[in-house]
């Protein structure tokens, strides 16, 4: 029995008790094959869902195959899984910021099913946001299975995540990257090694069974001289300025169709009716669109700069419609798409406009504009820069695709300080990013810096007792309470004091209801120790008392709490070694 | 500190009968009661090492705008101050969280089915995993208010049991009520279970607060539940065994549920007694 409790509780085996590095290696392993094998199902799930329903896209009906798709998945979510549509990276991240990444376990199975009905119909969307969410709620309940505590289990999330993007894009150095800059927002020692290795399952597990194959190689290579260079500047901008439209054009929709009062499957079923009416005017709006990014990078995408603007403009309206009127599924592949199409269009103007001017391949610059689009939504421009590198392997671009990542993402937070990702949870104050002063601060509570030895005094106390009071108290301060119902009516502080020690003729005059602050501003031990700092900002004062249910608790003070704030800062910058 | 319960408020005469329960309770012990008037039929609650999603049933959604005046009503009745609570976090727009951090929740028997289904015999799965991951006792109702005059603790000399014996015996200190012990030997004698309350250093503070030890060496069980006293708030401890059972609590607390109309506390296995 004693051996069994040992396997549900590793944490506690002698060898993982004072260094728990192997015990994360071995669980990232585990969790990063799962995360793969999860990504891997939603893919064939993808596939099977796009050859069944191709057959039927010729018939003039087609539009509704994406409405049904959207309608299905946001049914199956709100009704079969409980749960709200959306792409989910934002709830890990909340997770892992507020709740050391504790995920429900629904979570693990509930948007891969989802996403696969809304793309595999149609839906403009894509299954990376969805995978990670899975493979974070599957790192999460693993941890939560075998007892790991709040940084081994965001450890695993991270896993999770990291397992999942290597093992759909065959890029296990993308997985890393992107779990560390967007999901777990630091670079820590303890965290790299398992999310690593979980990385590599997660890509070896998809290799094994898909092939080792990269998702979008180019025909050859790309020669990018000094006039392509400069032009990447122009990319940069172009891609900035096209994400900053995606983003705003998906909040935009999110606003339109929350104002629309029908049930949330109608709604997913209206915008995908919608996206099915778009894809009869340009099909590569339809589905995940991974085929036209495929075309551009080879070459072969033989439409002229209307066409590709067009393509661009309707893939940022079709991602709008699925995703913000209910659908469900991520913004990484239309990302890719638009950023491709934006690419590809912006060549084609300067070869118009400069047709004596060497280009390199257009296909270069599609590449490019993805690196750009990836990386000014997400404003991450190392996942935007080492994604394209993996999923090409055209790494004699690295240059091109630094300008345009590292521009893109400068202009983009010029214009949007948040990222997609970020936007929702920086407005609501619930980022807290570890060892940030907000996130020290959420992890205290009133309770653990509440002083209790107050020594409480009535109102109808004269100055001479009070002042025996004052002798034997090492503190300033004195609660004024009911002494029939218990009640918090006031505060006496030293300061009350001073004028009349001096004057003994007051001390069997002066009772203390006389010179207590009957107005005193006082704090719940439920606020958060944010606003309790607020509070004593704006009163000017060092202490506050805490009274609940109209009694008066204790004190929380400036002084203790800069103790506690640095106990917890050590604790949590420790633990990033 | 301030002991504080926490209720999760539903509008009906269903709603009503349980509310006055934890209002009660609350007077009692002396706590505050910290209420939650849903805004969606959903929420979470973060635990140490468990979230749990509570699907509310659509009944706790009545009235919304008679809610929190029927809830003054009643606990100024029992001449409560209620702390009402709105979340502050959200994991997603219409999925508020919960904060976690009572000494006690109500909850009845089931929260996410209907009323109709509620009976004897049936603790929902989202008040089954609220028992398991919380860190305080949960109390469930009887369908129907009753004051109790006496608190039955069931002692079956587990670590969880010997939990529950604590709160118990807190109970009993704080209401002034006698406290009265039940145990089914199955096979042990008495001495060994005073053994545990002698190793646990408990043994004097049980000798002079137990009023009754129902101690049976023979019968079964469900026929000894019968000595229950029907106005007694019985206490007890619940615990997981393994990855199945974690799910389902020890077959003695499924009898006592399935057999015993009265108000229940559950210390689950993650019960921490306060200091």
């Amino acid at each position: 029995m004693k051996q069994f409790i040992s396997w549900r509780h590793p944490a506690r085996l002698l060898p993982f008790r004072r260094d728990d590095r192997m015990l994360l290696i071995v669980m990232g392993i585990i969790v990063g094959i799962s995360s793969g094998l999860a990504a891997l199902g939603l893919n064939i799930s993808l596939v099977f869902m796009l050859e069944t329903l191709h057959h039927w896209r010729h018939h003039w009906w087609a539009f509704l195959l994406p409405a049904a798709g959207a309608m299905l998945s946001s049914l199956f979510l709100e009704k079969a899984m409980n749960e709200g549509a959306g792409h989910g990276v934002p709830e890990v991240i909340y997770s892992v910021s507020r709740y050391g990444g504790l995920m429900r376990f629904r979570s693990s199975i509930s948007r891969l099913v989802a996403s696969c009905l809304t793309i595999g119909s149609g839906g403009s969307a894509g299954p990376e946001a969805p995978v990670v969410m899975s493979g974070a709620a599957i790192g999460s309940n693993i941890a939560k299975l075998f007892y790991l505590n709040d940084r081994q289990r965001v450890t695993l999330v991270g896993c999770g995540a990291a397992g999942a993007i290597a093992a759909i894009f065959n890029a296990p150095l993308t997985g890393i990257i992107f779990t560390m800059e967007i999901i777990l927002g630091e670079w820590s020692m303890v965290n790299i090694i398992p999310i690593a290795v979980a990385a590599v399952s997660g890509a070896e597990i998809s290799r094994l069974l898909r092939g080792n194959s990269i998702a979008f190689e180019s025909s050859g290579s790309f020669h990018i001289g000094s006039v392509d260079l400069v032009a990447c500047l122009g990319l940069a901008l172009v891609a900035s300025m096209t994400s900053l439209i995606l983003t705003r054009m998906l909040r935009r929709m999110h606003g339109v169709s929350s104002r629309v009062s029908v049930p949330k499957w109608v709604r997913a079923a209206m915008g995908g009716a919608a996206v099915g009416l778009l894809g009869f005017l340009v099909p590569d709006v339809l589905g995940e669109g991974y085929h036209a990014i495929h075309a551009m990078i080879q070459g072969n995408f033989t439409t002229g700069l209307t066409i590709a603007a067009i393509a661009c403009l309707a893939k940022i309206l079709a991602t709008s419609l699925t995703l913000g009127w209910g659908g469900s599924g991520g913004i990484f592949a239309p990302c890719l798409v638009i950023g491709s199409f934006a690419g590809l269009a912006y060549h084609r103007l300067l070869v118009f406009f400069m047709p004596s001017v060497t280009w390199v391949n257009e296909g270069c610059f599609a590449l490019l504009g993805m690196a750009g689009m990836i990386s000014g939504i997400l404003q991450a421009p190392l996942t935007g820069i080492f994604l394209i590198l993996e999923i090409t392997g055209s790494y004699e671009v690295m240059l091109a695709l630094i300008i345009v990542s590292a521009l893109s993402t400068t202009i983009t937070h010029y214009f949007e300080p948040a990222s997609f990702y970020l936007k929702d949870l920086t407005e609501r104050g619930q980022l807290l990013r570890p060892g940030t002063d907000a996130r020290v601060l959420a992890d205290m509570t009133i309770r653990e810096v509440l002083e209790k030895d107050c020594i409480s005094v009535p109102p109808d106390m004269l100055l001479r007792e009070f002042l025996h009071v004052v002798k034997r108290s090492t503190r300033n301060y004195f609660p004024v309470e009911d002494p029939d119902t218990g009640y918090f009516l006031g505060m006496v502080r030293f300061d009350h004091v001073r004028p009349y020690i001096f004057n003994t003729v007051m001390y069997d005059a002066v009772l203390v209801e006389q010179i207590m602050d009957a107005d005193v501003e006082t704090v719940h031990y439920d606020d958060e120790l944010a606003d309790v700092l607020h509070k004593m900002d704006a009163t000017r004062c060092y202490s506050l008392p805490v009274v609940s249910n109209h009694r008066f608790v204790g004190m929380v003070s400036k002084a203790t709490l800069l103790d506690k704030y640095r106990d917890e800062l050590k604790v949590q910058t420790t633990q990033r070694m | 500190m301030e002991t504080t319960l926490f209720h999760v408020f539903r509008n009906t005469p269903l709603g009503r009968e349980i509310f006055m329960q934890s209002l009660y309770f609350c007077r009692g012990i002396n706590a505050s009661i910290v209420v939650y008037i849903p805004e969606h039929t959903k929420f979470l609650m973060y635990f140490d090492n468990d979230v749990v999603q509570v699907d509310l049933d659509e009944s706790y959604r009545t009235a919304p705008a008679t809610a929190k005046a029927h809830a003054l009503e009643l606990a100024r009745e029992a001449e409560l101050d209620p702390r009402f609570v709105r979340p502050k976090n959200f994991t997603a727009s219409t999925l508020p969280d919960l904060p976690v951090d009572f000494d006690f929740m109500c909850c009845p028997r089931s929260v996410s089915d209907l009323s109709s289904k509620i009976s004897l015999g049936h603790i929902g799965p989202k008040v089954r995993r609220i028992i398991n991951a919380a860190r305080f006792p949960v109390l469930i109702p009887s369908c129907l208010f009753k004051e109790w005059q006496s608190i039955l603790v069931f002692f079956g000399g587990s670590v969880n049991a010997v939990k529950a014996l604590k709160l118990g015996l807190r109970l009993g200190r704080e209401t002034g009520k006698p406290v009265d012990l039940f145990t089914q030997a199955d096979g042990m004698p008495k001495e060994s279970f005073e053994e545990i309350l002698v190793n646990r250093g408990m043994d004097e503070e049980v000798s002079q607060r137990v009023r009754t030890w129902h101690f049976f060496e023979t019968g079964s069980f469900e026929h000894n539940l019968y000595s229950v006293p029907h106005n007694a708030l019985t206490v007890m401890g619940a615990y997981g065994h393994g990855l199945v059972r974690d799910m389902l609590f020890g077959s003695t607390m499924e009898t006592i549920q399935t057999h015993l109309p009265n108000t229940m506390l559950i210390a689950g296995p993650n019960y921490v007694m306060p200091r």
